[in-house]
């Protein structure tokens, strides 16, 4: 792959991209971060991992300049991000969970507006602008008006203007919802090229598992504290057991399942999960409640059974659930 | 430099979308262009005879001009005042829709980024009383170059603190039909209360003016900021005013200022 893009300017560039010092916030006496620390390095990929309401939200708009901490301190590529704003924002490229373009502009309108808001020069503009559109494969509706265009549309003319004035910081607020699979592995592939090229820090957040897996660190988040962070491998390593999820028949025997394994979980309305890391103990269950169960699978470590049973939840809260999972399988072309 | 430039960019950025998204709104466009003609051709022209006539058996020239001249004036104003406060649901539409965090994440300071929206929400009135000027020959009122210079840069003034009145009621504001609702019991009120469509002195005595209207409208007319732009306009299209002519550009002036400030406090609070 060429990279259509000019050098970056070499110059001396801190460490540590993203740095979270005790941070702090609140929402109507809610506490939404409760002393949140946290390093990112430079050119690496770091995940927020939580469910909705978690905070990720929060600590990005923050990260962002959009909120004030309310507690603790924070600075990206070296800026504080409550007193160096502009030099905080300068670095920063975003993608925020809702769409923040102008629908009664075209794609190309829209890169300008971006480009110029950024102070890029005429050229630079048009070369810039014309490689992001190519990246996500939207030169065709340069010149439509982008209201006429689709979710996952949308959602690239985003990234791709996120890109545009080649950002030393991307952050992705739940960013792939709504794009096809190659999409997405075209972005990543790209996003992982600027890193390596000229170490771009990537900062995720999301709930969902498949986009943390490549990360090189992910954090997981519950209630505004962090509960665990590491790379993928470590983190199903070290908390990641294997999972027995079963559906009881019915009502009765999920409640004898749950007198006789009280560190059975709920799944979702029906089901159960029980650690199976004892094969002893998994073997006499399943003896004891064959007949009544309707479904058993086993689960082996991933970052949603870590979550699991970091928290005694499912990622996905019950609310969203459904949704949710519909929206998954849709973004995985129906495959379940 | 390269900061003055960057921000300079920014500020036309911004100013060029205002701009560009006012082209694409057909309904403000058809408005503006309406709006001028139902108040000269109907309201202007039906009661064009009526301006002068007889008041207890004497006849009275209220003054030197026919009505129509009288209120060309005041439709330009009142197309400022529609499209300049209608401005506030573009300050919604972005507030609302999420546009706004793009211009909040990006380098621009936010002084900046009102200063180019209000710019364009004002290029974009003074067009739309502009289009007013077109009928000055119907109304009877002749234009040198200058006078029209003059007039333009005075609309764009006003514009720029109606711009920012409305980003001030955009920032109290929630929602877009409270706003529809709103922006008319504003408008209309402050259009009738300043002497747009009646002299406040018809009998050129200030003995009898006393006695032609009540005290509160008198005084309603002479607090309304409006009323001293519609002079301003007056001076300088029609060469009449009923104020000192130094009152009108200074009010003009002053509104553009303070509004403006009120605004940028209110924006930088968001």
């Amino acid at each position: 792959m060429t990279s259509p893009l000019p050098e970056a300017p070499q110059g001396p560039l801190p460490a540590i991209a993203i740095s979270v010092e005790k941070l702090s916030a609140a929402y109507g006496g809610k506490t939404v971060l409760d002393e949140v620390t946290l390093q990112i390095p430079r050119g690496t990929s770091f995940a927020l991992l939580g469910p909705n309401g978690a905070g990720k939200t929060t600590l990005l708009n923050i990260l962002s300049t959009l909120r004030r901490p309310d507690g603790g301190s924070a600075s990206v590529a070296g800026a504080d991000v409550v007193r160096q704003q502009t030099l905080a924002r300068r670095s920063l490229g975003v993608v925020f969970q809702d769409s923040s373009l102008d629908d009664r502009l075209s794609a190309w309108e829209n890169l300008e507006f971006h480009g110029l808001v950024y102070g890029m020069a005429p050229k630079l503009r048009r070369e810039r602008s014309a490689a992001v559109l190519a990246l996500v494969e939207l030169e065709d509706w340069r010149d439509d008006i982008v209201r006429s265009f689709s979710g996952g549309m949308r959602r690239r003319l985003e990234i791709a203007r996120a890109l545009l004035h080649e950002p030393q910081i991307l952050f992705l607020d739940e960013p792939t919802v709504g794009l096809d699979a190659q999409t997405r592995l075209r972005i990543w592939r790209y996003l992982d090229e600027m890193r390596r090229e000229r170490q771009l820090t990537v900062l995720t957040t999301t709930h969902y598992i498949e986009e943390v897996e490549n990360a090189d660190t992910v954090c997981i988040i519950d209630h505004g504290r962090i509960i665990a962070e590491g790379s993928p491998e470590a983190l199903k390593s070290q908390h990641g057991s294997r999972w027995l999820h079963v559906v009881p028949r019915d009502q009765a025997a999920l409640d004898a399942i749950r007198a006789q394994r009280p560190d059975a979980q709920l799944l979702g309305q029906h089901g159960l999960a029980l650690p199976a890391d004892d094969g002893a103990m998994t073997d006499a269950f399943l003896t004891a409640f064959r007949d009544r169960l309707t479904e058993v699978r086993f689960q082996d470590p991933t970052l949603e059974s870590v979550f699991l049973s970091l928290t005694g939840r499912q990622l996905r809260d019950r609310a969203d659930g459904d949704r949710d999972a519909e929206r998954a399988a849709g973004r995985r072309g129906g495959r379940r | 430099m390269n900061t003055f430039v960057m921000a300079l960019r920014g500020l036309y950025g911004v100013w060029l979308r205002e701009i560009t998204r006012a082209t694409r709104d057909r309904a403000q466009l058809i408005g503006g262009i309406s709006r001028p003609l139902i108040w000269l051709l109907i309201l202007g022209v039906g009661l064009n005879p009526y301006f002068r006539g007889e008041v207890y058996g004497e006849v009275r020239y209220v003054i030197p001009y026919t009505y129509l001249q009288f209120l060309f004036p005041a439709v330009i104003v009142l197309n400022i005042m529609y499209t300049s406060i209608q401005f506030a649901v573009s300050v919604i539409w972005d507030r609302e829709f999420g546009f706004l965090r793009e211009v909040l994440v990006s380098p621009m300071p936010r002084w900046l980024i009102l200063l180019g929206k209000v710019l364009g929400g004002a290029t974009v009135a003074m067009l739309h009383g502009g289009l007013v000027l077109i009928l000055a020959r119907f109304a009877d009122v002749t234009l040198s170059l200058e006078q029209t210079a003059v007039a333009l840069a005075l609309m764009f003034v006003l514009a720029f603190g109606l711009t920012s009145f409305g980003v001030i009621l955009a920032a109290r504001v929630r929602s877009f039909e409270g706003f529809g609702v709103f922006s008319n019991t504003v408008i209309l009120p402050l259009y009738f209360t300043s002497s747009s469509v009646f002299p406040l002195d018809p009998a050129l005595t200030r003995a009898q003016q006393a006695v032609t209207y009540p005290e509160w409208l008198v005084f309603l007319v002479q607090i309304n900021p409006i009323t001293y732009a519609v002079d301003a306009l007056r001076g300088v299209l029609i060469n009449f005013n009923q104020f000192p002519p130094l009152w009108g550009p200074l009010v003009i002036v002053a509104m553009a200022v303070v509004f403006f400030i009120i605004a940028l406090i209110d924006f930088n609070r968001q």
